[in-house]
């Protein structure tokens, strides 16, 4: 009796292990319906209890004016509260502001009016001074990664306790999302003052929870504050994040039960988290976007002039057309990701007030992008060498794309590269065509400007039209919605006429849960937000 | 004895002190500027030279080698460019619990691989030899990953009578720190224990087909003694040889076996501090490796001298 249980749990066990083997891939499955976009779960929860939250990644120090990771806005979502913040429909909210903040007639003045009665996690007031020093620290300290977020930040004035004022070097539209991000993190002076350079060691700011400890490439805890002008709605004790970097190892342990959120969970893993009634799925993401860049201009390194690159494609626009036209999104989306993301051609999320919203995507069309390279003279199959990150997922990303472009002509030869190396070839110049993406910003200047701008550093197709830059400028000085969506339209048209990014998709994220979680709020930056969690009652 | 360790100790510090170059210069020599890791998507020109410039990175290879040096010899590793702590404070939380699992899984891998080489041996040619040499296999064969894969979706998930991940150390709860190291215990050991069991059992045939042997046994000495007490102290040397080489498939299994049970060990440190470019902690992980060798070595040589008398006395006349 004993053998045959041993071997039927057997029976079960392997099948799931070799599917763990094929990460991220997704597999022969056919295309799922993507679950419900819920992005809060509603029921009642109860005080009490500590949560073991997967992080995909080790965040980098807990500093905000350093700090660069993704996951590590995700731990100061609990424990570093910002100006601003963004609600489940990318709308811009008073966080530790009191309102929204007051833009002068000519752009320059910003005026930003502060809760009262706010105390940091170690007691002392959140006030004008603090949020000052805090700005002031971001603007001015050399090693800041947010020195170009306020970059047109001149100055930062205490009008009255509760207020402050922003002089701009020019109009800034904007601030009030860079606000909302580690730019618009209040952290506590006392602790700043005591802690100097290494405040990420011990961070205090305002949130739900304040910092308890770190064990370096392990875990982060947090504990409910006491301090937190809103503590009466924040039920959970404390949040253990786990760095748990491989998607198949967070799945297992949140099936184990010593998980009780996991991010990120690969998309051939949903359709079993959905279908088991013991977790619950919370849907995120679209900010962020991926694609293939192609090189056409960058000779020698995104901080160098750029010139024409030497390749068929970075010679003709027609053969970059033709790659782009060879494609097809859909099936793409439908192939490796289950049919679980956003497939698109525009940087802006799908739901972004600034796209032009008559703008439709190039469907594909095989015997167009064979013409093309007819008309190109160049003899095929016209080799490519595409970089991809080294992983299952991108590796069968970048099949796909082989398979559709050989159609067309093109001999896509896949290069699968470590993902810091690709990087630095990417910035160097050193590469035909590569498959990455952008994180995405709740601002469109965000999505396109550095990245698609002349000498961006990020701009690694070395793209240089004026007609692109002075249309993200001039709409990152307006705050005229409607101009502001016609710039970026104009910008987007332009760079999608030179073919040099061929974007694809809008990831999503899926934020699995134990089935007795709730209140957490999930949005489209994709950052699990706790202040409401716990256990549901 | 003494002049016999005192030349292995020597040897040991010059092999230390290359190791220590090639370990600098070959991080170096990575593709993919950590700069550009830290300073994370949005980097400018600025901060990528403000980065470079507060690590010291811009600065000649030699200047900083010297400098690395220097910090090395007061017992300074610098700080981990990831979290910005210091990279002694890491290495002191992190190698305990690698050295834990690691003495862990060799007492699974002695347990099963030497009891199993003997029993291999004793019986060699009948089911129980086959068993052995087959489990053998399996375990050369099954790689980690898998392998750990499996333990947790059988014992954690299914079963549920093991948790699938996590560290609790030993001092904050000894049972609960022992129950979170079985898992990892036993898929790092297994494959540790099969090549274990195969030199074992290869060894105490060589030792059993002896004429010592048989004439201990003409002497009328029982089996249990012959095999006990002359066979398998001979075939020591050979195990205590094994023991050492393998201790860096240990650890570079350990790298895998971490990143599955999530324990925050070294070879779990190893893999980030590549993939970010963490060069502080890369070069001190990668030389107190080397050092953990070295010292492994060193151990085994005199041991060796110990157990063989012929070993000292051949190294003291050539030396």
């Amino acid at each position: 009796m004993r053998t045959r249980k041993f071997i039927a749990v057997l029976a079960m066990t392997v099948p799931i292990a070799l599917a763990g083997c094929s990460s991220g891939s997704g597999g022969a499955s056919p295309s799922i319906a993507p679950p419900a976009g819920a992005t809060f779960d509603a029921r009642p929860v109860k005080a009490g209890g500590t949560i073991n939250v997967a992080l995909s990644q080790d965040p980098d120090a807990l500093d905000p004016t350093t700090a660069n990771t993704f996951v590590g806005r995700e731990v100061f979502a609990s424990i570093c509260e910002k100006l601003y913040d963004i609600d489940e429909n990318l709308k811009i909210v008073p966080q530790l502001a009191a309102a929204a903040p007051e833009v002068s007639a000519d752009g320059k003045t910003v005026t930003i009016k502060l809760r009262t009665g706010v105390l940091f996690n170690d007691g002392t007031p959140m006030d004008a001074t603090a949020v000052k020093k805090t700005l002031d620290r971001n603007r001015t300290k050399a090693d800041s990664a947010r020195r170009s977020e306020l970059g047109a930040v001149s100055d930062v004035a205490v009008v009255d306790p509760s207020t402050v004022r922003l002089t701009l070097s020019r109009p800034f539209a904007p601030l009030a999302a860079q606000l909302a991000d580690r730019a618009g993190m209040i952290m506590s002076p006392a602790a700043l003052a005591a802690e100097g350079d290494n405040f990420g060691a011990k961070p205090v700011c305002v949130g739900p929870f304040s910092f308890v400890s770190r064990t370096s490439g392990s875990e982060i805890v947090v504990q409910k504050s006491d301090k937190y002008y809103n503590k009466d709605q924040v039920k959970l004790d404390k949040i253990v994040y786990k760095i748990i970097t491989d998607s198949n190892v967070r799945a297992a342990n949140l099936r184990s039960g010593d998980l009780q959120v996991a991010e990120r969970l690969a998309t051939n893993d949903v359709p079993a988290f959905q279908a088991d009634s013991k977790f619950k799925l919370l849907v995120g993401g679209g900010l962020s976007y991926q694609g293939i860049t192609l090189n056409a201009f960058n000779v020698a390194g995104t901080d160098k002039a750029p010139g024409t690159v030497n390749t068929p494609l970075g010679k003709s626009v027609q053969l970059r057309e033709a790659f782009e036209l060879s494609l097809d999104r859909d099936t793409i989306n439908k192939v490796v990701f289950n049919g679980l993301y956003e497939a698109d051609c525009n940087p802006l999320p799908m739901n972004s007030p600034y796209r032009d919203p008559a703008a439709t995507c190039t469907k594909r069309d095989v015997a167009k992008a064979k013409q093309l390279v007819a008309a190109s003279g160049v003899p095929t199959p016209i080799p490519v060498t595409l970089l991809i990150t080294a992983a299952p997922v991108n590796q069968r990303l970048g099949e796909v794309v082989q398979g559709m472009a050989k159609e067309a002509g093109f001999d896509v030869k896949l290069q699968p590269t470590e993902f810091v190396t690709s990087l630095d070839q990417a910035k160097s110049g050193k590469f035909d065509a590569i498959q990455v993406g952008w994180s995405g910003r709740v601002d469109p200047d965000g999505n396109v400007n550095d990245l698609i701008t002349t000498g961006g550093s990020n701009n690694y197709s070395g793209l240089h039209d004026p007609r692109i830059d002075d249309a993200i400028h001039q709409a990152a000085a307006t705050t005229d919605d409607t101009k502001r969506r016609e710039l970026y339209t104009t910008a987007i048209k332009a760079q999608q006429e030179q073919h040099c990014v061929i974007y694809l998709y809008h990831e999503r994220y899926f934020l699995g849960t134990a089935g007795d979680i709730a209140g957490i709020r999930y949005y489209a930056d994709g950052i699990p937000r706790f202040a409401t969690a716990g256990f549901a009652a | 004895m003494g002049w016999f360790v005192l030349r292995r100790t020597g040897a040991a510090l010059i092999v230390a002190l290359i190791a220590s170059v090639l370990v600098f210069f070959g991080v170096r020599a990575l593709p993919g500027d950590p700069a550009v890791v830290l300073a994370g998507e949005g980097a400018t020109p600025e901060l990528l030279a403000q980065i470079r410039h507060q690590y010291g990175l811009d600065r000649p290879l030699p200047v900083q080698y010297v400098d690395y040096l220097r910090q090395v010899l007061s017992g300074d590793f610098g700080r981990s460019t990831q979290d910005r702590l210091p990279v002694s404070q890491i290495l002191l939380e992190r190698l305990p619990i690698t050295l834990e699992l690691a003495l862990l899984a060799m007492l699974v891998a002695i347990v099963i691989g030497v009891g199993a080489g003997i029993v291999a041996a004793i019986r060699r040619g009948r089911a129980a030899d086959y068993v052995a040499t087959g489990f053998g296999l399996i375990g050369l064969s099954v790689p980690h990953f898998w392998l750990g894969l499996l333990a947790v979706l059988f014992f954690a998930v299914q079963l549920k009578i093991l948790p699938a991940s996590g560290y609790v150390p030993f001092s904050e709860d000894p049972g609960e720190n022992l129950r979170r190291m079985i898992l990892p215990a036993l898929v790092l050991g297994t494959g540790f224990a099969a090549v274990l069991m195969r030199q074992t059992r290869s060894a105490m045939l060589g030792q059993l087909a002896s004429d010592y042997v048989r004439t201990a046994r003409s002497k009328g000495l029982s089996g249990a003694r012959v095999v006990g007490v002359h066979a398998l102290r001979n075939s020591l040397t050979t195990v205590v040889t094994v023991l050492g080489l393998q201790l860096g498939a240990l650890i570079s299994g350990a790298v895998v076996t971490e990143q599955i049970f999530v324990i925050p060990g070294f070879g779990k440190l190893t893999i980030d501090a590549v993939l970010t470019r963490n060069y502080p902690v890369i070069q001190a992980v990668v030389l107190v490796t080397v050092i953990g060798y070295i010292v492994v070595n060193l151990l085994v040589d005199v041991t060796y001298g110990l157990l063989n008398p012929r070993v000292r006395l051949s190294g003291a006349r050539h030396g």
